[in-house]
């Protein structure tokens, strides 16, 4: 009984990450957000979209934005091969993302103690993109903050326009 | 009695009868003697309050009595109509439209008992039949409308404000590094008619000194529109705390900004749940809906009012559901035919086989010309509002003006039909208010005393265009360059060339109609750009002719339906893509030697008209093929009057496609307007030709 009241408390305090795999480091990406993982697909380019969207994919009937998290973060271009998935990103109803990643490893569960919090770095760009370092066992994930991911910041964009 | 499965009826009935009612008044306004509509109003206003006893919503029932009462003295000939009359009936209306808004988002009817009226109306009554001069019912109403305004405003919300430790903590930190740490709390005219993007101008003005730590009610339910007249933010800024508060002022439509110093209150630890309720309640009116919902389920408590209880219906014609069916019954057969083709494994069916497929080409292409017109509105639903509108308009701005409409049975999708309501309504207060000159100015000028605001619907080719014109000042475009140059929107050298046509564009750029006073240069930009973003959403155009002196008009270009569409389909390199029939003209081959430059850029002279040409490769960034052939294969498009010719790979062949949104993530200029599924699977980007002509 007590077994049970003990694994419901730690239910709620775990979360469940997606284990992603991109270049030699590893992303874990909050498992609600997750809508579907699909192989890589003939993609349609969009043209004047920005560089890191690869173009939109028929996801059975639905057009789904899909972006390179590679060219995201500034790593080398993707190189496709059996392992690479592309992971769709459900924020809200109706709008869907797919991000293609090298591989996708396994589900991790992370209780609070064992994700530090992320140092900000105003300078670094990429460090807006992370919501904390989980640690399961030797091995470090860097956990994304989705939505800062996806939606590009205004102040951003129209510095580049 | 559960009536609740009968709200759906009654909230589309009651919406009818309110409409006819202000239709009906507004003709007894101008014939007060017409028995017909003294009739057809105690009609309408007697099955209003028998509908709504019936719901048991007894505030409504009591003021449509009471409303009830005047008419029938007024049916039965023992009082006449009266200007005031009038006036208080319109507001009479106006309180049964906000009952049924709060009973169509919580299916209670709110508390407002709204006794200014119901004494209003009495007291005409006894006035009225007793032969005296019903002058003094006027007086006790506008008092009590006085005093509701002095307790609305001034107060200073901000305090009441519940903030989480981390916001707690923001705060804290940015006193230490002595930034300035304020309260806000921004009063919206009640007259505002969008009011949602009056507080996104705010709010973009706030970020812009500073960091908004907090609001209330949640970013997102402003922008919803989910909040009543005033909201409440905390903001952390280096600015002096005038400057904040002239800054917020500056937008337009603002009623009062209340700004102190925050104070951040000592008990901060409950629980979101519990700070919702209090504060719901206070409030009263819509916001009741908060309460309940609190109550019924703590985890929905974030999302509050808004939601209606009632999902939108609409009221189909009940032949078209006929056909509807017919149709698919017809989809069963021919689905029936290729079953028994399949069967029988012969090769010489193969003929059948075909006859199969056109079959069910003609029924699926019947089947979406039926489901289209089932979402076919009439424009009427929407415009008929305008009428009353202009009329209290015109007592409001004390000018003389007549709306003239025609076209209102033309037909548009229902999801056109439900955005297109504010941007209309925009364009015309804009006309009333701006455009239209004062009565004596304009008897000065030689027009007729009273102005004319014009609302024109028609159908051209794919498209409905929808005018809304005005017969007043026009457009003053000196005026427009100087304010724009003031304002450092553009240089002294653009504004050199700037033709009239850049001139009036710059009423729909952002940082134009934002502007502080820009009523006071021609009037116009007041919300102009909000009005264009929401047409370009709804996939169509607005522009605007304007000749000074004489009136303005502004013409909306929407497609006729969203969904569906021909298309024909082109090749670039190796990728397809889509151009909707609707703006294609003609499709030509033109061999190399027939292009000519001027000013360095391609056209050809096609029969005597000179047509740009537009590379479609380069545009969209696709590899241009190796050997440049003999002779290019030309689309040429038209928007409007102007015309391009796009030039592409090869043509595939005319399609039906199925437009799909690529989603809001990811740019694209605007070349794109979607996308499209073809037969194999394969995705297929569809090009926007207006947004390159």
């Amino acid at each position: 009984m007590s077994d049970m009241t003990n694994q419901a408390a730690n239910a709620a305090t775990e979360k469940q990450y997606i284990c992603v795999k991109l270049a030699n480091e590893q992303y874990g990406i909050n498992i609600k957000y997750v809508d579907n993982i699909v192989r890589m697909q003939r993609i349609t380019r969009v043209p004047k979209a920005q560089k890191y969207f690869k173009g939109v994919i028929n996801l059975r009937g639905e057009i789904v934005p899909v972006m390179s998290l590679r060219l995201k973060f500034d790593l080398e271009p993707d190189e496709y091969t059996d392992a690479t998935r592309i992971i769709i990103i459900k924020l809200e109803p109706q709008s869907s993302v797919g991000l293609i990643v090298d591989a996708v490893k396994e589900v991790v569960n992370l209780d609070e103690e064992s994700i530090d919090k992320p140092t900000y770095n105003e300078k670094d760009s990429k460090s807006q993109y992370l919501a904390g370092v989980g640690k399961v066992g030797e091995e470090l994930i860097s956990l994304l903050n989705i939505s800062d991911v996806i939606i590009e910041k205004d102040k951003k964009e129209s510095a580049n326009n | 009695m559960d009536v609740g499965q009968y709200l759906e009826i009654f909230i589309d009935e009651t919406k009818e009868h309110l409409q006819d009612l202000n239709e009906q008044l507004l003709v007894l306004e101008k014939e007060p003697d017409n028995e017909n509509t003294i009739n057809e109003i105690f009609r309408a206003a007697h099955s209003l309050k028998g509908m709504a006893g019936t719901m048991g919503y007894k505030r409504m029932q009591r003021l449509t009595h009471d409303m009830e009462n005047v008419f029938s003295e007024i049916r039965n000939g023992k009082m006449t109509v009266q200007a005031n009359l009038i006036d208080v009936l319109f507001k009479g209306l106006d309180a049964l439209e906000s009952y049924l808004a709060i009973i169509q988002s919580t299916s209670d009817e709110g508390t407002e008992d709204n006794e200014d009226i119901i004494n209003a109306l009495n007291e005409i009554l006894e006035a009225g039949t007793g032969k005296k001069s019903s002058a003094p019912a006027k007086e006790p109403e506008t008092k009590t409308e006085e005093t509701k305004s002095e307790g609305g405003a001034s107060e200073a919300k901000f305090a009441a404000l519940k903030l989480s430790e981390y916001e707690v903590n923001t705060i804290n930190k940015a006193k230490e590094v002595e930034q300035n740490v304020f309260g806000l709390t921004v009063y919206i005219q009640e007259n505002c008619i969008l009011k949602a993007a009056r507080a996104f101008l705010v709010f973009k003005c706030l970020e812009e000194l500073g960091e908004v730590v907090k609001s209330d009610p949640v970013v997102q339910d402003i922008e919803d529109e989910k909040f009543d007249f005033d909201f409440s933010v905390v903001l952390i800024t280096q600015a002096p705390m005038d400057k904040v508060k002239t800054a917020v002022m500056a937008v337009s439509e603002i009623k009062d900004v209340v700004i102190d110093n925050f104070v951040v209150p000592t008990t901060t630890t409950e629980t979101k749940e519990q700070k919702k309720a209090p504060q719901a309640t206070a409030k009263g009116g819509a916001a009741a809906a908060t309460a309940t919902a609190t109550t019924k389920n703590a985890q929905q408590a974030k999302k509050p009012a808004g939601k209606p209880v009632v999902n939108r219906s609409v009221r189909v014609d009940i032949e078209k559901l006929d056909v509807l069916m017919n149709l698919v019954s017809e989809l069963i057969i021919a689905k029936n035919g290729l079953i028994s083709i399949g069967g029988s494994e012969d090769g010489k069916n193969s003929n059948s086989f075909n006859e199969q497929i056109e079959y069910l080409e003609r029924v699926t292409t019947n089947l979406h010309e039926s489901v289209m017109k089932v979402r076919m509105m009439p424009i009427e639903s929407v415009v008929n509002k305008f009428p009353r509108m202009i009329r209290d308009l015109s007592k409001k701005l004390d000018k003389k003006m007549e709306l003239y409409m025609t076209g209102e049975d033309t037909e548009l999708d229902r999801t056109v039909i439900d955005e297109i309501g504010d941007p209309l309504m925009h364009l015309l207060r804009n006309a009333a208010d701006h455009g239209l000159e004062k009565n004596e100015d304009r008897v000065a000028a030689g027009k007729p005393e009273v102005g004319s605001v014009f609302l024109d619907a028609y159908q051209d080719g794919n498209n409905v265009v929808i005018e809304v014109r005005d017969d007043g000042a026009g457009i003053d475009t000196d005026k427009v360059i100087q304010k724009a140059l003031d304002k450092g929107a553009i240089t002294p050298e653009q504004a050199e060339v700037m033709t009239e046509k850049d001139a009036i564009d710059l009423l729909f750029k952002p940082s134009f109609s934002t502007a502080e006073k820009i009523t006071d240069v021609s009037g116009r930009g007041v919300g102009l750009d909000v009005v264009k973003t929401k047409i370009e959403k709804l996939g169509g155009d607005i522009e605007c002719k304007s000749v000074l002196g004489e009136g303005s008009n502004f013409i909306i270009r929407l497609p006729l339906t969203l969904a569906i569409i021909q298309a024909l389909m082109v090749e670039l390199g190796s990728e397809k893509y889509a151009i909707p029939l609707g703006s294609i003209q003609t499709i030509e081959d033109v061999p190399c030697s027939d292009i000519k430059y001027v000013q360095t850029k391609e056209v050809i002279n096609l029969r005597g008209t000179v047509i740009p040409l537009i590379r479609l490769d380069k545009v969209l960034d696709v590899e241009p093929r190796e050997v440049e052939p003999e002779s290019l294969t030309v689309v040429i498009v038209s928007k409007g009057e102007k015309l391009a010719g796009l030039v592409v790979d090869n043509l595939i062949g005319q399609l039906e496609i199925v437009i799909k949104s690529i989603g809001k993530y990811i740019n694209n200029n605007k070349v794109i307007s979607g996308a499209a599924i073809l037969g194999d699977g394969e995705v297929a980007l569809i090009i926007d030709a207006n947004a390159l002509v």
